[in-house]
Formats: structure tokens, C-alpha cells, sequence
């Protein structure tokens, strides 16, 4: 091939370079970041209807006791 | 400990069931388990209130789903999560998608890993561990975000309790026995050792594990449930059968009989070690056995623990005259040989089923 051609070559490079690397592991903690934040909220309110839950079932077994 | 009535995901078909390890699936999505499951002190009949006491593939269970793939949570496994709380919720998907489109969500701060220091006593030092367990919060989500297998080599699990620490999330009570060696390792004049419990409510069976410790001759426990008083006990306790009988009364508060209880052997303080952890040593059977007997089983059993740990402490001072490269090599060998001769099979009291 002659060097002019070659110049002309595009680059198949499909190695990650290292700033993509560093893109990526980025996105990466703040997708955990973003799903922890999810998943604390949604057990908080997990965690109310528990009580809930519990507090009147108690009620009602106490009612039944009665 | 789910109760017998919580709602039931039939519209999971596309979900496996199974009931036994899950290593070898070769799907990235999470696996179904039938789970007796810790909620509520006991279930009513309509609403899906829950139990306390949970574990793993019994009767009388709900389904729970298990995350094996890590941080992030892939795709199927989240989704599956919400579809989950959505099935469960009163409000549905409403209340999945306010959190899921929330712009901002508060961030839940990162507990800081408790450190020990040579002025902590063993009772402070327990009961900072344990708040930090409070810290990570009971995991109310109906996924269980970390894979717990109870026959993996400690070694193993010891890495899965890291993650725990590195993840920072909700735990359930198998988690926060695993997490519970972790941060105790090390501190040896602490022996720790599982407790198991098979209760029953309403005609179904729940279980649920803490984490048995013992010091100084006195008996306490680490763990995390739905309940309270199902979780930490303090080092206060003189003999294993007053600390199971601290957990048997706080059970008839909840209405909950105690079936069976399935003490381990004491866990290694080698986080290297092979083997795996021995959680059923001495399985009794509270429905056939007296009040007494059973304190009478369970304090032969502690002495046993007792004897048996200064047996191997005896071996494992000799081991340590070894060059320092052998013993690293024969400390782990040696351990895990020491261990499994001293486990004998375990100790089925009055036919044990």
C-alpha cells in the first residue's frame, strides 16, 4: 500500500483509552451511587408499611384476645 | 420472616424457583427462593403482615429474590425489585415511580466501619458493631442484595462481608451473621458461633439466624431482624440455654412457638480458613424436648464448644513453632484439619427430623 493511502487508513482502534476507562468506572459509582440512593428510599417506606402492618395486626389480635 | 399470607408474586412465572444454591446458574438474572421469611411478629390473614425469624427455602415462606451479580444491580434483577414492591405496596407503582423519577433523592449516609481499639471493651466493641449493623438498616425490599451461601468456605464468605462494607446497604439476618464474624475476627477472647431457629405461627414455620457470641463465660448475640429483640442480646447471659430461652420468650411475644434450634460450632477467627462454617452442631427439638431439657442440651453443648475451642488452641500453639512461611501454609491446613476432626456429625437430639 502506498504511504499516502495509509495515512488515509482510518484507525480501528477499539481499545477503551485510558479517559473512556475513566468515563466509564465513573459512570459506573455514580449509577451504585444513584441506585443506593433508590433503594434507601424505597426501604424506608418498605419499612413503614412493615410497621404498619405489624402495628395492626397487633391491634387486632389484641381486640380478638379481648 | 415473611408471613404466611403475604402477597404472593403468581405473576412471576418467568422467575425460577429453586430451593437450593444457586452458583451454578448460568443466568445473570436473579433466582427466585421460596424463603420463610422475617416481617412482622405474626401475619394476618388479609393484609400480608409478616412474621419475625428468617432464612432461606422453607414452608410457609414468600418469595424473595436474591441479587448474584453484583454492584450495580443489573438490569433484570432491579427491575424485578420494583415490579416486587410494586405487587406488595398498597400504593403500587405510584409509589415505585415517585422514588424511581424522583430528580433527587436524599443520599443515605455511609455508615463508618467500626475499628477496634485496645481501651474497647468486648461488650462496647459488640455494641458498636451492632449499631453499625443498624446503620445499614434492615433490607425490607423483598431483594436480598447480597448472595449468602452458608456451605461456601468461610474464606469466601468473609470476601461477601466485605463487599457488604464496601456496598453500605440494607441486610437481612443470614447477611448480618456473616458481617457479624467479619468485624469480630481477630478479637479472640470472643467465640462466635450461629444460632438457628425454626419457629412456627399460624400453622407455618419461619426461621431466622443470629449470631451466638460468648466471652468471659457469658453468652450474648449479634444480628439484625425485623423485631428488636429477635436481634442483639447482651454478653450477659450465663449459659447458652438463658440466651435461647431470651429468644424463646421474645418469640411468645410475637405468638411464635419455637420448633427447633440449631446451635453451630464456634467460627474460626482465620479469615483464610476453607471450610465452611458448621451451623448445625446441636439441632434440638423444642417441641419434643422439656423446657429443661433443652437448657440441659444447650449447656452440655456450650461446654462442649468450650472444651473443644481449648483443644485447638493447645494444637494450634504448637503449629506456630513452625518457620513463619510453614505456618502460614500450616495455620490454614492445620486449622481446617483441627476443625473437621473435631466435628463430629451433628447431634440429633430426640430424632431430629
Amino acid at each position: 500500500m502506498e504511504p499516502a493511502c495509509r495515512k488515509d487508513k482510518p484507525k480501528l482502534n477499539s481499545t477503551p483509552t485510558r479517559g473512556d476507562r475513566a468515563r466509564q468506572k465513573s459512570a459506573q459509582q455514580e449509577h451504585k451511587q444513584r441506585q443506593r440512593a433508590e433503594i434507601y428510599a424505597l426501604n424506608k417506606v418498605m419499612t413503614e408499611l412493615e410497621q404498619q402492618q405489624f402495628e395492626s395486626f397487633c391491634k387486632q389480635m389484641q381486640s380478638q384476645g379481648e | 420472616m415473611t408471613g404466611p399470607t403475604s402477597p404472593s408474586r403468581t405473576g412471576t412465572s418467568s422467575a425460577k424457583l429453586s430451593r437450593h444454591g444457586r452458583s451454578k446458574s448460568t443466568s445473570a438474572h436473579c433466582l427466585l427462593r421460596c424463603a420463610a421469611r422475617e416481617e412482622s411478629a405474626a401475619s394476618s390473614p388479609n393484609n400480608g403482615a409478616r412474621s419475625p425469624g428468617e432464612e432461606e427455602e422453607k414452608d410457609g415462606g414468600v418469595l424473595f429474590y436474591v441479587n448474584r451479580t453484583g454492584f450495580p444491580i443489573e438490569g433484570v434483577t432491579w427491575e424485578r425489585m420494583w415490579s416486587h414492591v410494586a405487587v406488595v405496596h398498597p400504593e403500587g407503582q405510584e409509589m415505585a415511580d415517585r422514588i424511581r423519577n424522583a430528580a433527587y433523592l436524599p443520599k443515605h449516609h455511609v455508615p463508618s466501619v467500626p475499628t477496634f481499639k485496645p481501651s474497647m471493651s468486648v461488650p462496647d466493641w459488640l455494641v458498636s458493631i451492632q449499631n453499625y449493623m443498624k446503620a445499614l438498616q434492615y433490607n425490607h425490599t423483598g431483594t436480598q442484595f447480597f448472595e449468602v451461601k452458608k456451605s461456601r468456605p468461610l474464606s469466601g464468605l468473609m470476601e461477601t462481608a466485605r463487599e457488604m462494607i464496601r456496598e453500605s446497604l440494607p441486610i437481612k439476618c443470614l447477611e448480618a451473621v456473616i458481617l457479624g464474624i467479619y468485624l469480630t475476627n481477630g478479637l479472640t477472647s470472643l467465640e462466635r458461633f450461629p444460632i438457628s431457629f425454626k419457629t412456627q405461627f399460624s400453622g407455618h414455620c419461619f426461621h431466622h439466624v443470629v449470631l451466638g457470641v460468648y466471652c468471659n463465660g457469658r453468652y450474648g448475640s449479634l444480628g439484625m431482624s425485623r423485631r428488636p429483640d429477635l436481634m442483639d442480646k447482651p454478653l450477659a447471659h450465663r449459659t447458652l440455654g438463658e440466651l435461647v430461652a431470651e429468644f424463646e420468650s421474645s418469640y411468645k411475644r410475637y405468638q411464635h412457638t419455637l420448633k427447633k434450634v440449631k446451635i453451630g460450632l464456634y467460627v474460626p477467627h482465620d479469615p483464610h480458613v476453607f471450610q465452611p462454617i458448621e451451623w448445625k452442631h446441636l439441632v434440638l427439638n423444642a417441641a419434643r424436648l422439656g423446657a429443661q431439657e433443652m437448657r440441659k442440651e444447650l449447656e452440655k453443648h456450650g461446654r462442649d464448644m468450650r472444651m473443644k475451642f481449648a483443644a485447638v488452641t493447645h494444637t494450634h500453639t504448637r503449629t506456630q513453632r513452625h518457620t513463619h512461611r510453614d505456618t502460614q501454609r500450616h495455620t490454614h491446613k492445620n486449622t481446617d484439619r483441627l476443625w473437621r476432626n473435631l466435628c463430629c456429625s451433628p447431634k440429633n437430639v430426640d430424632q431430629f427430623i
